[in-house]
């Protein structure tokens, strides 16, 4: 069977939130659990809406495939299948979906042992989501106004959302997530780089221990943030992008409709130097 | 401490919860595109009023349209001799009250009244008087400006149809009841490399123009008084040969700015912006920006700037490097997608709808012959007709076409416009 | 609620770690502080820094480059303090004019943005050479300089690389908040949007990449920080708990997993590969495509959608522009034929 050498201690019974002993068992690797099962029933549903959107649209290729949102006019309400519905169907599937997923994550946690630091991560994720085809059409009142399904699709959405402002960049809370973002891949770089360095070496050297980790970041910048506080500031890091770039589209349209140079005028005008 | 982060975490929940139930439903849109893609524009519904307001119709001070010619009853008649003299003193009371209803009237235009002594005569409110036997003299620049106006928007309306259409433009959409309109503009100073530091190309400080971003702010100049080319994307995946630079493409994207900020919309009014170039998926409002473009440059070139070569304009009127004023997309707009939201002053004042060839001054029996060759005053009045304006209640984008008759109706104001 | 491990309840304050034998050592500064506020989140030990020559190189040009920088920013303002405060985020120092193409142009029409240009990449690389040095001098794998390096790509192609193949140093990035944005969405625009670019495309999937990774990592540590998780490099020799419960949780979750150094490869591969796919997107821009988004139509990977409003073909292939204006009407106005142009009257009606 697909077992790590050290899993059959830890494969033991309970920890489940909901169903007791009813699902609580594996199938491969793969933990089922009560949310295994209803992950697996969105996922099968949802991706079979996209089929049919797919049968129903011009081609087959992945890159192509776009299933659309309904047409603004139909507002908050459910729209006819081929006019969006799906699109709707499929949504609801995904929230179902990663709502499960995360609920599963933290069975899981729960069974090894572990924080939830996972399952809480992830629904920030599930949130950038959410605010993308609940929060801001809700407000803006038309399901129209979430993002296709579709791979380079989304893109145009993205395109023309951004330039309904104008100048997307200059939406501070964009700025401020896009700075969280390569924030992270830096510090990725630099801890799995600083990992690595220490279990590998040079020739004819012994593994580095964790005084070496904190002397080569002492040594280079003058601070090493330690191996707790790396993991600290990876996940804060890593949240915040996902946390700003929901509130950079959630701002955009309901709460400002200007280009948003044009929101900097605040700025300009302070009468601190008029 | 755990008290303070609970009493500021129900501060915070509460306040989102203000913000969002305040923004729900606060906006309208307009889609243009297919559903997904967001071609749209959002607005905020608390702006709309506003923009009703600011978007009024003036009031149509009634005329009748019978006379004679205007070529035989005035003097110095130079674009407007074919009108009947009811109609000459509808259009002038209509001009009075669309560009200087607070600075004087008739009185902006044409002479003032003068005692023995040569000084100006004021009534009682202090207002100038006009001369009512000087009205042909071309003494106040503004007289002469407003004749080469009225040529402009005679081209404008009878040859530009591409732009304005059926709706056509008259003094108002410009002037709005200024003498000087609000939204012209004048050169910008080009960046100064002599010094050693601080070359800037015209770019990286606020630019009011292009929407407060840093792009050039120069971008009027180089494409509105030139046949500078805007385009910059390649027509070809590979192998096109265009040497556009980047730097041009600010240049054209401040332009793109300025026109979405001037009509109150944005990129996608005239874009898929997947592909800005891309004529077959641009809606049809691209192409008359395409030509609103050639018009405006038209409109500089050839009306605006010569007052200003050739010496008309006053100095307090030109710009800080004696350059004349010009016209950019928001003169006409004013934050509009269309000026006045598209209403027509054309149905109430049609003579405006396109120029006319100026008629020979009749040619009547010898006694009436030797009259009009004094300087007797007109037989019909000249005085403008004094009549309360109507009180509007909603205005209407009434956009009859040139060619309808002199005589005409009461205006119409059945058709509330769209905001 | 159980312990998250977010910030240090208690924290043990001992002497400073003055970091592990070096043959260098002379050049370790001593001085170290520790710091409580930062100790409830990470390590309160401010220092050593080591301060070799070619730290001390990269900081003076590095310092050079922004006093240049800033120095110019300033003079375009006509020096004024408060406008330079207030203007900030829009100022710059602009890259030459297109028309200068690769020659050394006049110091203020981008002369001033090389010279930065030039004194910034050298700090650059000498601070590479640092980063690789220290690690070679504790014995270590120079993980991190070889990471950084792509970084060093993307930097290199952007303000290098891409302006001498297209001949122009016009092309590069300039030095400024906002007109960095301004040259972002202008490169876009010109070459027919870059989202069609597969190179971006692979570059935002490695850069969302390395932000989920490190958001299930740091999660996956933290969730087993009251095992010793944190201790990565011990549990990588000697598999704890931790690790096996951090294995077993991708497992279970996902269907594989990692272990706890190739999580730590998946890390470096998914943060070096952004800047790396990044690069050669850009590079490929201008040089080997011209418009993206054409390039999609024609390698067929373009959406299609229905027609849904009106279009209007191209009017500059058939342009229905008016012909000159008529001429004007205008002429100077005479009194009446032989007397010249009248100033005011000189009647004056009662």
């Amino acid at each position: 069977m697909a077992w790590l050498s050290f899993e059959r201690r830890y494969r033991v019974r309970g920890g489940t939130i909901v169903g007791g002993d009813l699902f609580d068992f594996w199938v491969g690797p793969f933990y089922v659990g009560f949310f295994g099962v209803t992950t697996l029933f969105f996922t099968v549903i949802g991706v079979a809406m996209l089929l049919w959107g797919a049968v129903l649209g011009p081609t087959w290729n992945l890159w192509r495939i776009n299933i659309a949102p309904p047409p603004i006019e139909y507002g908050l309400s459910f729209a006819p299948m081929k006019e969006g519905g799906i699109w709707q169907v499929v949504t609801i599937c995904a929230l179902g979906a990663f709502g499960s997923w995360a609920m599963r994550q933290a069975e899981i946690s729960r069974k090894l042992g572990m924080g939830y630091h996972i399952p809480i991560a992830y629904s920030v994720a599930i949130f950038a989501y959410f605010s993308l085809v609940v929060i801001r059409p809700v407000l803006l009142g038309a399901w129209g106004y979430g993002f296709p399904y579709g791979i380079f699709s989304h893109l145009d959405w993205v395109s023309n959302t951004g330039y309904q402002y104008l100048h997307f960049h200059y939406n501070p809370a964009h700025m401020i997530a896009v700075s969280f973002f390569f924030t992270t891949t830096l510090a990725l770089a630099l801890h799995g780089g600083l990992i690595l360095s220490a279990v590998n070496p040079q020739k004819g050297h012994a593994v580095k221990t964790a005084e070496f980790e904190d002397g080569f970041f002492r040594d280079h910048i003058g601070y090493s943030i330690g191996a707790l506080g790396i993991h600290r500031l990876g996940l804060f890091l890593a949240l915040s992008a996902g946390f700003w770039s929901a509130v950079c589209i959630i701002i955009s349209g309901p709460f400002w409709t200007r280009g948003w140079p044009e929101w900097w005028s605040w700025w300009l005008s302070l009468p601190v130097w008029n | 401490m755990n008290l303070l982060f609970k009493a500021g975490g129900g501060l915070f929940a509460l306040l989102l919860t203000a913000g969002t139930i305040s923004a729900f439903k606060s906006t309208a849109v307009v889609q243009k595109g297919n559903a997904g893609l967001a071609m749209e524009t959002i607005e905020d519904k608390a702006n709309l009023p506003q923009r009703i307001k600011d978007n009024q119709l003036p009031p149509v001070i009634p005329y009748e349209s019978k006379g004679d010619l205007a070529v035989d009853a005035y003097k110095n008649v130079q674009v407007l001799g074919h009108l009947t003299t009811g109609q000459m003193t509808g259009l002038m009371n209509a001009m009075a009250l669309w560009v200087a209803p607070n600075d004087g009237g008739c009185a902006y235009c044409h002479a003032p009244l003068r005692d023995a002594t040569g000084k100006v005569v004021k009534s009682a409110d202090g207002t100038t008087q006009v001369d009512p036997n000087n009205l042909q003299s071309d003494e106040l620049y503004a007289k002469r400006v407003a004749r080469r106006m009225l040529e402009m928007t005679l081209r404008i309306n009878g040859d530009w149809k591409q732009h304005v259409q059926g709706t056509g433009v008259t003094c108002y959409t410009c002037h709005r009841g200024n003498p000087v309109p609000k939204y012209i503009w004048f050169d910008q100073p080009e960046s100064d490399p002599e010094g050693m530091l601080g070359y800037n190309a015209n770019q990286n400080s606020p630019a009011a123009v292009a929407g407060v971003t840093s792009l050039p702010g120069d971008a009027l100049q180089t494409f509105l008084e030139t046949d500078e080319n805007i385009r910059i994307q390649s027509t070809h995946a590979v192998d096109d040969g265009n040497r556009a630079s980047i730097k041009q493409a600010e240049w054209t994207y401040a332009l793109m700015i300025h026109m979405s900020n001037a009509l109150g919309v944005n990129c996608t009014y005239c874009h898929n912006t997947r592909s800005m170039g891309e004529w077959s998926t641009s809606p049809a409002t691209r192409a008359q920006a395409w030509y609103g473009i050639r018009m405006v440059r038209e409109l500089n070139g050839q009306y605006l700037l010569p007052l200003a070569r050739n010496g008309t304009l006053p100095a307090n009127r030109l710009g800080s490097f004696g350059d004349g004023p010009k016209v950019n997309c928001a003169t006409c707009h004013q934050r509009a997608y269309k000026p006045l939201l598209g209403q027509s002053l054309l149905g109430d004042y049609p003579m405006l709808a396109q120029a006319m060839p100026q008629p020979a001054k009749t040619v009547v029996a010898a006694a009436s012959a030797a009259a009009s060759a004094t300087n007797e005053p007109p037989a019909s009045p000249a005085e403008p007709v004094a009549v309360p304006p109507q009180a509007s209640a909603v205005p209407a984008p009434s956009a009859t076409p040139a060619s309808s008759q002199p005589t005409h109706p009461a205006p119409s104001r059945s058709n509330p416009p769209r905001p | 609620m159980e312990y998250f491990n977010i910030f240090t309840q208690i924290q043990v304050s001992g002497p400073p770690d003055l970091g592990p034998p070096l043959k260098g050592n002379q050049f370790r500064v001593r001085a170290t502080r520790m710091s409580t506020w930062i100790g409830w989140f990470a390590s309160a030990q401010l220092g050593p820094i080591y301060l070799g020559y070619l730290g001390i190189a990269s900081i003076l040009f590095g310092f050079i480059a922004i006093e240049i920088i800033g120095l110019n920013m300033w003079a375009s303002v006509g020096w004024s303090p408060v406008q330079f405060i207030r203007q900030l985020p829009w100022l710059a120092l602009e890259p030459p004019p297109p028309s200068m193409g690769l020659h050394l142009p006049p110091l203020n029409q981008g002369g001033w943005w090389l010279m930065a240009g030039f004194f910034l990449t050298t700090s650059i690389l000498l601070w590479w050479l640092r980063t690789y040095r220290r690690a070679k001098a504790l014995g270590m794998g120079t993980h991190v300089a070889w990471a950084f390096a792509g970084a060093i790509w993307l930097y290199l192609v952007l303000g290098f690389i891409r302006p001498v193949l297209m001949g122009s140093w016009g092309e590069a990035v300039p030095f400024g908040i906002f007109p960095h944005l301004d040259w972002t969405a202008a490169f876009s625009i010109r070459y027919g949007n870059l989202f069609y670019n597969p190179f971006h495309a692979l570059s935002i999937a490695f850069l969302y990449g390395s932000t989920l990774l490190f958001a299930m990592h740091g999660a996956t540590v933290l969730a087993l920080s009251h095992l010793g998780g944190e201790r990565e490099v011990g549990q990588v020799i000697d598999r704890g708990t931790a690790a096996e419960r951090g294995a077993l949780f991708w497992r279970w979750t996902m269907g594989f997993n990692a272990t706890f150094e190739s999580i730590h490869r998946w890390a470096w591969w998914f943060a070096v590969l952004c800047p790396l796919t990044g690069g050669i997107g850009i590079l490929l821009t201008g040089t080997a495509v011209d418009n993206w988004y054409l390039w999609a139509v024609k390698h067929n990977f373009a959406p299609q959608y229905a027609q849904v409003y009106t279009i209007d073909p191209d009017p500059a292939l058939d342009p229905k522009l008016p012909g000159p204006p008529p001429a004007s009407n205008i002429h100077v106005y005479t009194e009446s034929p032989g007397k010249p142009a009248a100033p005011a009257p000189t009647e004056v009606k009662p």
